[in-house]
């Protein structure tokens, strides 16, 4: 009995080494590169907009001291945070730099992507960037030739700079979360939805190839918010 | 301790420091709370939820902007910035219940002598193409009054400290509205206002009646989403990689049958 338990364990232990072995093969690097991704920065500022506010007051002050318990400007209309339309999105920290689309939905109801591993895709039916809400950009990990636009996102790390510019305008978000979802688990309303303050979300393809759905298992993440100027 | 932290923080920034509330994964449990601190004369202050400490030096006049927060009831707190925490000392506590999905404001209202909570449901949703915006009345000694446009229909009437009245939907567009007593007498102009599509607002009328001032906040604005996440790869991984699956497959079937003839021989 003893020797059978023995043999059973060698043959198990065998299989378990070669199936890990195939599944960390070095041949599907995307997969052994967003095995092990994923941070959040455990202090989030939130939104205040009370040291502007107080500093133009003060200005307001000395030009008019005849105004006084008046406000000087509407707040409501200082609640106008349009954003821009993106056109050009670099990361320095791993050399990103790449011309930006703008796309919808595909006829299967998910977000549409460039047909192209060079550029990346504004889901522009959503929230523009330095809007309040979050602003969603995809690009490709990998292409036909091999790695594409963001082969490298799984290397970003917290505080790490995205500049997106567009009409003129060039704006600055500092990343603060990146994670690898299963595709199944991801929630969209969540990723695509309303926030306080203006995010930046980045996505591309991560986990091990699923060849029966023709695409990768998980997505990967990267959480990005609006450094206010 | 956390009092240390709390001074080392000199700016009037909020720091949100719960991490395991704000970064939680599941978020088709969690509701959406934010606090407003609308007392005139009290400090700066810290809030605690279930004893963390999350808000830290909250100044008159700030929001926190949206938390995530786990549906049901949490311990909230509040303290003079800085105070160190112990349970049931607070100026102010509650235990705030929330629905999963929901949004909530929370603002501390009235003189620090008498602060309350005032707690309202915030819509996430608007007509596409309106706009929506509601009033609090957070003004301690003001007397009842209207919103409406200037020599025209009041939007809300007879709004008392402290409520936050329902919301009304308008056309977007460019609004010359006032704070007025229901006599007609305006206590405060909010010429030029200018109303956004498919943007919920709430704007709060604070401080004292002699400085009467108004905090505006955006509660939602919304925007298209996909049903499906977008398929970011053109690749497919090496061919080798199938052969490495297959070899490894093989190898499996080899060593169970190995074990079944064990078994059979035995």
């Amino acid at each position: 009995m003893c020797g059978e338990n023995d043999f059973n364990k060698l043959a198990l232990l065998l299989t378990a080494v070669f199936l890990a072995g195939c599944t960390a093969a070095p041949q599907d690097e995307v997969s052994v590169r967003s095995a092990e991704v994923g941070f959040a920065v455990k202090a989030e500022p939130a939104r205040t907009e009370q040291p502007k506010e107080l500093e133009k007051a003060k200005a307001v002050e000395t030009e008019k001291p005849a105004a006084q318990s008046k406000q000087a400007a509407n707040p409501i209309n200082e609640l106008n945070q349009p954003g821009i339309t993106p056109e050009k999105l670099s990361i320095p920290s791993i050399e990103v730099e790449a011309d930006v689309t703008h796309l919808g939905v595909t006829d299967t109801g998910e977000m549409a992507v460039p047909d192209n591993g060079d550029e990346l895709s504004w889901f522009s039916p959503g929230y523009r960037p330095g809007q309040r809400g979050r602003a969603v950009i995809a690009g490709h990990v990998d292409d036909l030739d091999g790695p594409a636009v963001f082969w490298d996102l799984t290397e970003l790390e917290p505080g790490d700079e995205i500049l997106l510019s567009g009409e003129d305008r060039e704006l600055r978000f500092k990343v603060h979360k990146m994670e690898s979802v299963p595709l199944d688990l991801a929630d969209v309303d969540t990723v695509f939805g309303y926030h306080s303050s203006p995010e930046l979300v980045l996505i591309t393809c991560s986990g091990t190839y699923d060849y029966d759905r023709g695409t990768r298992e998980e997505r990967l993440i990267v959480y990005a918010s609006l450094v206010q100027e | 301790m956390k009092k240390l932290s709390v001074s080392l923080v000199a700016m009037l920034v909020l720091f949100s420091l719960l991490a395991s509330l704000v970064m939680a994964d599941n978020h088709g449990d969690m509701a959406k709370v934010r606090v407003l601190h609308a007392s005139p004369d009290a400090p700066a202050v810290d809030v605690y939820v279930n004893g963390d400490l999350t808000l830290e030096e909250v100044p008159f006049k700030t929001d926190s902007g949206y938390l995530e927060v786990p549906a049901g009831t949490h311990d909230v707190e509040v303290f003079a910035a800085g105070t160190e925490y112990a349970a049931g000392e607070g100026v102010l506590q509650a235990d705030l219940e929330v629905e999963a999905g929901k949004a909530y404001t929370v603002a501390a209202a009235n003189l620090l002598e008498s602060i309350e909570f005032v707690v309202a449901e915030d819509s996430m949703e608007v007509t596409e193409g309106q706009a929506k915006i509601r009033v609090g009345h957070l003004s301690p000694d003001a007397p009842a009054v209207d919103v409406g446009i200037i020599g025209g229909d009041a939007l809300f009437s007879g709004a008392e400290f402290p409520s936050i009245t329902d919301y009304a939907e308008v056309d977007p567009g460019t609004y010359d509205l006032e704070i007025r007593l229901p006599d007609g007498t305006q206590v405060l102009p909010l010429e030029g206002t200018e109303l956004a599509a498919n943007t919920v607002y709430s704007v709060f009328a604070v401080n004292t009646v002699d400085s009467l001032e108004v905090i505006a906040l955006v509660d939602y604005e919304a925007a298209g989403s996909p049903d499906e996440m977008p398929t970011t790869g053109l690749g497919t991984p090496e061919q080798s990689q199938s052969m490495w699956l297959l070899i490894g497959g093989a190898l499996f079937l080899v060593a169970a049958s190995g074990l079944v003839w064990r078994k059979r021989f035995q």
